[in-house]
């Protein structure tokens, strides 16, 4: 069984954001209530001649002991294909317990007022309810064997998908090199997105 | 990687706490009361009394967090029995079967004794339906497994208690909540709670009909209630102060904050510790100092969930 994982390098993450568009565009996000999928941080780190912007695009680390999933009392946050975090909108309630449990801040609600924001901004939506919404790692495209509309767009090559069990995929040799490591670590949700460091 | 940002939630507000208070409070009413009915005394009531006021703040707290929900509909799913079968890893699931299971037993429990009240059978809308013939029917089925639903009663009355801690704890990113002290904060707290709102009951509404031992007997117990309170406190408070930024700065949120330090530090513990402590070894006592001090306890339970909801820091390393 597949175990679907991103590596980010800060290195060549430009901060140019398209991720943000493609993702919100794919997935339909509530752009309009600042709520996204995946969102690049912008910080500008030292000063005078050595001050440089630093850019983390941050998005659901796929635990694979995700918190999330564990606090959801109905069973709307599940595994899914290749090790993902999914979630099944008809069964959640919105109790929004898996936003306080996520400790990379990936989940937001997708309200009832946002449905009908949605249906004005995108069309036709392509949810049925109301839910606590989060990145499914573009799962649909996953299946049709291409890669999320994040990693498909990044026109710096800074994110990296592919399935860990491969062991000739570069995402592989990042991670099992060291070079890749995961945020929050010592938390035990075993994240399965890994960030190269800025050097 | 280096950079950090904390930051609190939003979403779990003053409601979130209103809910853990009311819960948690309506839960210990309901168990302390039954305890007492079972071994100590045989005041009806005080088993009505408990029931009826547990349950509706039970309800009311649940409400606070189920008008909250996005879609109510999906509630279903975890307030029907299976709910804990398909997620037994989820605390809600189990609170809400507690809460659920508690308050039919709560009612059952106190029926038998509801029915012959001269009171509530005099009462316009509740007499009558008191009097309905399934009524009558319930009680007896009630009265013939007493035992039982008192029991029930107690252990998920109990559950929800500790609950309202192990909901909080389930949040590993907050350093202030994921913890093994919360649960037993919360618990000392909502016994606490419980045991100061039965007290300003007996003195207001039941007069005589509970011995005077058993007011001297909660007095005492939430006396050291509130002792065990404060020593977890500043347990709390000597955890968060070193070992990671984010406790720090939920301890820094706690104590240079006002409301914290002279409301729940003040009000809520410290002015009813004296006061209860005057009562059980000096030569205060009765209505006009038990009552004061309770309604103290019931201020400091509030504020302590609005706090502790209000100071739970995240840490974000971007």
């Amino acid at each position: 069984m597949a175990h679907y994982v991103m590596v980010i390098d800060l290195n060549t993450c430009v901060g140019c954001n398209a991720c943000m568009a493609a993702c919100s565009l794919e997935n339909q996000t509530p752009v309009w209530s600042d709520e996204w999928r995946t969102y690049v941080h912008d910080r500008e780190v030292g000063k005078g001649r050595s001050v440089r912007r630093h850019f983390i695009p941050r998005l659901c680390n796929h635990c694979e002991n995700p918190p999330c999933m564990t606090v959801c009392p109905t069973g709307a946050t599940y595994r899914g294909v290749g090790g993902t975090v999914q979630v099944e909108e008809d069964l959640c309630m919105g109790c929004q317990a898996c936003a306080l449990a996520c400790p990379y801040d990936a989940r937001y609600p997708f309200t009832n007022e946002d449905m009908k924001e949605g249906e004005a901004y995108y069309g036709t939506l392509k949810r049925s309810s109301s839910s606590m919404d989060k990145c499914s790692f573009c799962e649909h495209r996953i299946k049709e064997g291409k890669q999320p509309a994040c990693v498909q767009t990044c026109v710096g090559y800074s994110r990296m998908f592919g399935d860990l069990d491969n062991p000739g995929h570069p995402v592989t040799e990042l991670i099992k090199s060291g070079k890749a490591q995961p945020l929050l670590g010592h938390l035990g949700t075993r994240p399965s997105v890994y960030y190269i460091p800025q050097k | 990687m280096e950079l950090m940002t904390y930051s609190t939630q939003t979403l779990w507000t003053w409601w979130f706490a209103v809910y853990l208070f009311l819960g948690g409070m309506g839960a210990a009413v309901v168990a302390v009361s039954f305890i007492t009915h079972r071994h100590l005394s045989e005041s009806r009531n005080l088993v009505m009394w408990g029931a009826l006021s547990g349950v509706a703040m039970m309800a009311a707290g649940s409400g606070m967090l189920f008008i909250h929900l996005m879609d109510k509909w999906a509630a279903i799913y975890i307030l029907t029995p299976w709910g804990i079968f398909q997620k037994p890893d989820a605390w809600i699931a189990w609170g809400s079967q507690f809460i659920v299971w508690l308050q039919i037993a709560a009612i059952l429990y106190a029926l038998p004794y509801m029915v012959t009240s001269r009171r509530l059978l005099a009462m316009p809308l509740v007499g009558s339906i008191l009097k309905m013939g399934l009524m009558t029917k319930v009680a007896a089925f009630a009265e013939r497994s007493h035992g039982f639903w008192g029991w029930v009663s107690i252990l998920a009355g109990l559950g929800t208690v500790v609950y309202t801690g192990l909901l909080l704890q389930s949040f590993p990113a907050v350093v202030l909540w994921h913890n093994p002290a919360l649960p037993i904060l919360f618990t000392v707290s909502a016994l606490s709670t419980a045991m100061a709102w039965l007290l300003i009951v007996m003195y207001l509404f039941l007069g005589d009909s509970v011995e005077q031992r058993i007011r001297a007997l909660y007095e005492r117990v939430d006396l050291g209630l509130i002792t065990a309170e404060l020593i977890i406190i500043f347990s709390f408070f000597n955890y968060t102060l070193s070992g990671s930024e984010a406790g720090y700065r939920s301890a820094q949120m706690l104590w240079n904050d006002a409301g914290w330090l002279f409301g729940f530090i003040g009000i809520g513990l410290v002015v009813p510790l004296i006061i209860e402590f005057k009562c059980v070894f000096g030569s205060w006592g009765g209505k006009r100092t038990v009552i004061p001090a309770s309604l103290c306890v019931l201020t400091g339970g509030y504020l302590l969930r609005h706090y502790f909801m209000a100071a739970g820091v995240y840490a974000y390393p971007w």
